[in-house]
């Protein structure tokens, strides 16, 4: 078992309203596998994220890691957890614009506290995995948006993460870049990963071999795909 | 090792946030640059007039009373002491027998004359009429030639010793020695030049290097001895001794001028201590007129700092919120924010460092000796980087807190 989130509500305060993005989630997902979450603008699915990745603590349920129940942690515990176990991208790449693409992948290292030589080394390793070996040395702003969304993708994954979460990772993308995303994803996922993405897309959505759809904070269908271009890949394979 | 790494990791990122914003720094630091300014040169002054208070009073003795008609030091009681008498030499030759503890009675007056020399002239030299015991009572020694002797004294020799500054600018390169040189009107032969003293001329008090000692019976026929005052120069055995000596030197005084047990003194011992505490006194208000100015300015410039961090936090909002996402803890943003004030101000405090290296040299070729030392630089680098500290605080406290969804949606 990944992780399993039993009965999760999220309730956010707006000037005394009180706005409920998740009533009542639950979800249970094994190792490798390759999920996609859908659903109408508005209807919890990055609050879902958020919370699965560790950023955000749900307001009751509860939500167990790898069999450990993080829903009550502090801050600096979560912020291990997602250091070591959760592999984030955003939609909006989110790298840090002053460092250049090996800074980047290499500083979810120096926060676990790696010493130098062997950062150096999974960060390579990392950005070679996305195919970026010739940009080590360039800023996020001299690359272009799928070259931004890779080397995301390799900060994600350069601390060996349970989960990679990806929240509309190729909303930004034209369509031909996003394919390129997502053959990666394709790729972590025959290796082993577990992967959680979310999308409005339904080719994007036919990668994964499982999609969860959302309605109004809660899951309005849960259900295993066996006819996406996963399955073909997967028969080929 | 975990801690190392982070501190030089947290340093790294500092420096390239740093690097990124040159300019604004810079400005920020401006501040602090005054204020590191005003502690260095501060320091500097005092540690400079301290020394050169030492080197000039170090040549009076602290062995020494000096018997004068006014206290050195007083606080504008001038009518107190108007009335008073001059003391004669008479009376020095009274002490001299009445006072068997005394080492030496040596007394002393001054005047001030033109000099010359060939066609070289300065003005307005202390010329001082002393005795054979000049030597027993003040540390100076002749440098070469010879100090007054008892002949010069009895027979009214006009000869001279000079100081070692009006040796340089009256004969350059010429040996003094036995040359003539005219005091007002007067010849004197020269016999001697005193080793260099050091000024104490910042002070009000004499410069000893620009001094001609004379023969106090040649001054008196030179310059006139009547109504004249006169220091009598007491050297006790020892300066442990000194209060029991003071008190004995009062007594004897006192008999000299016939004093009742009713009567005031008519005369005041005036010592070494006198100086020091008087000049403790000049050198407190310096110091806190120093520290007053640094204080200010590095708190202005610590405000001006702790508002360009807040700016800085509030731009790297996103850049917080994806640290955090990735695994950052509170404390290595607060670190890494912390670095980011101390080494602002720390480079602040570099440039002011070597700003107080220009300002010590100015002090240096004009008012007086000085030089800024290790320690000195040591304490205002680390005045610095507490600043830095103090005033990163908040703004890395704020930025430590942040929620990492609400820092991402930041835009
Ligand atoms: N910080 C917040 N404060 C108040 N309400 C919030 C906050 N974050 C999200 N919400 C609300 O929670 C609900 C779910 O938001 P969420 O961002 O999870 O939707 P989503 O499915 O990701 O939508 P989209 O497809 O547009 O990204 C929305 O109604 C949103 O307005
Ligand atoms: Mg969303």
């Amino acid at each position: 078992m990944a992780f399993e989130i039993d009965n999760i509500f999220k309730i956010y305060q707006m000037g005394g309203v009180e706005v409920p993005a998740l009533r009542g989630v639950s979800l249970r997902v094994k190792k490798n596998e390759y999920i996609a979450i859908m659903g109408p603008s508005g209807s919890g699915k990055s609050t879902l994220m958020n919370i699965i990745g560790c950023l955000d603590t749900p307001t009751s349920g509860h939500y167990f890691l790898e069999g450990e129940d993080v829903s009550t942690l502090k801050d600096d515990q979560l912020a291990v957890i997602r250091n070591k176990r959760i592999g984030f991208v955003f939609q909006t790449f989110n790298l840090i614009p002053r460092s250049n693409i090996f800074h980047n992948v290499e500083l979810p290292l120096i926060y676990s506290g790696l010493p130098a030589s062997r950062r150096r080394k999974l960060a390579e390793e990392a950005i070679e995995k996305v195919g970026l070996s010739d940009r080590i040395k360039h800023k996020p702003n001299e690359l272009s948006g799928g070259q931004r969304q890779r080397v995301a993708i390799a900060r994600a994954l350069v601390n060996n993460p349970s989960i990679i979460l990806a929240d509309e990772p190729t909303g930004n993308l034209d369509s031909a870049t996003g394919a390129e995303i997502m053959t990666i994803f394709d790729q972590l996922h025959m290796s082993g990963n577990t992967i959680i993405l979310v999308t409005h897309e339904q080719d994007i959505a036919e990668h994964a071999h499982r999609v969860v759809k959302l309605k109004d904070g809660q899951v309005e269908s849960d259900e295993i795909v066996r006819n996406g271009r996963y399955a073909a890949q997967e028969q080929s394979a | 090792m975990r801690n190392i790494t982070d501190t030089f990791e947290s340093l790294k990122i500092a420096l390239q946030a740093i690097k990124a914003n040159k300019a604004r720094g810079l400005l920020t630091t401006l501040g602090i640059i005054i204020g590191i300014v005003a502690v260095v040169t501060t320091m500097t002054a005092a540690n400079g007039l301290e020394n050169s208070f030492k080197e000039s009073i170090s040549v009076l003795g602290s062995d020494v009373l000096y018997v004068s008609r006014t206290p050195w030091v007083h606080s504008g009681r001038w009518f107190e002491f108007r009335n008073r008498q001059n003391l004669t030499l008479k009376e020095a030759d009274k002490l001299k027998t009445q006072l068997k503890r005394a080492v030496a009675v040596n007394p002393v007056t001054d005047t001030r004359r033109s000099i010359k020399y060939r066609s070289r002239v300065i003005d307005d030299v202390s010329i001082v009429g002393t005795t054979d015991k000049h030597i027993v009572v003040s540390s100076g020694v002749p440098d070469y030639g010879r100090f007054l002797n008892h002949y010069d004294v009895e027979y009214k020799h006009f000869v001279c010793v000079i100081g070692s500054e009006v040796k340089k600018r009256l004969f350059d390169t010429v040996d003094p020695i036995n040359k003539k040189m005219k005091i007002g009107r007067y010849d004197f032969r020269v016999v001697g030049v005193m080793e260099q003293q050091g000024g104490a001329g910042m002070f009000g008090g004499p410069n000893f290097d620009m001094q001609i000692y004379i023969p106090i019976t040649s001054f008196m026929k030179a310059f006139g001895g009547r109504d004249r005052d006169f220091d009598f120069v007491v050297k006790a055995p020892s300066t442990e001794v000194l209060p029991d000596f003071e008190y004995e030197l009062v007594g004897e005084m006192r008999k000299i001028r016939k004093l009742k047990p009713t009567d005031k003194d008519d005369f005041s011992i005036n010592q070494m201590s006198t100086l020091v505490a008087a000049y403790n006194n000049v050198m407190g208000v310096v110091v806190m007129i120093g520290l007053l100015i640094t204080g200010v300015s590095l708190f202005v410039g610590g405000i001006g700092v702790m508002n360009i961090m807040f700016v800085s936090v509030t731009e790297r909002t996103r850049e917080i919120g994806i640290r955090k996402a990735i695994g950052a803890k509170r404390r290595t943003i607060l670190t890494q924010f912390l670095f980011e004030s101390s080494v602002i101000c720390l480079l602040g405090g570099l440039v002011g460092v070597i700003f107080s290296f220009g300002v010590t040299a100015l002090i240096n070729s004009t008012v007086m000796p000085a030089s800024i030392s290790i320690p000195i630089v040591i304490i205002a680098l680390a005045i610095s980087v507490l600043v830095g500290v103090f005033s990163g605080i908040i703004p890395a406290y704020r930025a430590s807190r942040l929620n990492p969804i609400e820092a991402l949606r930041y835009e």
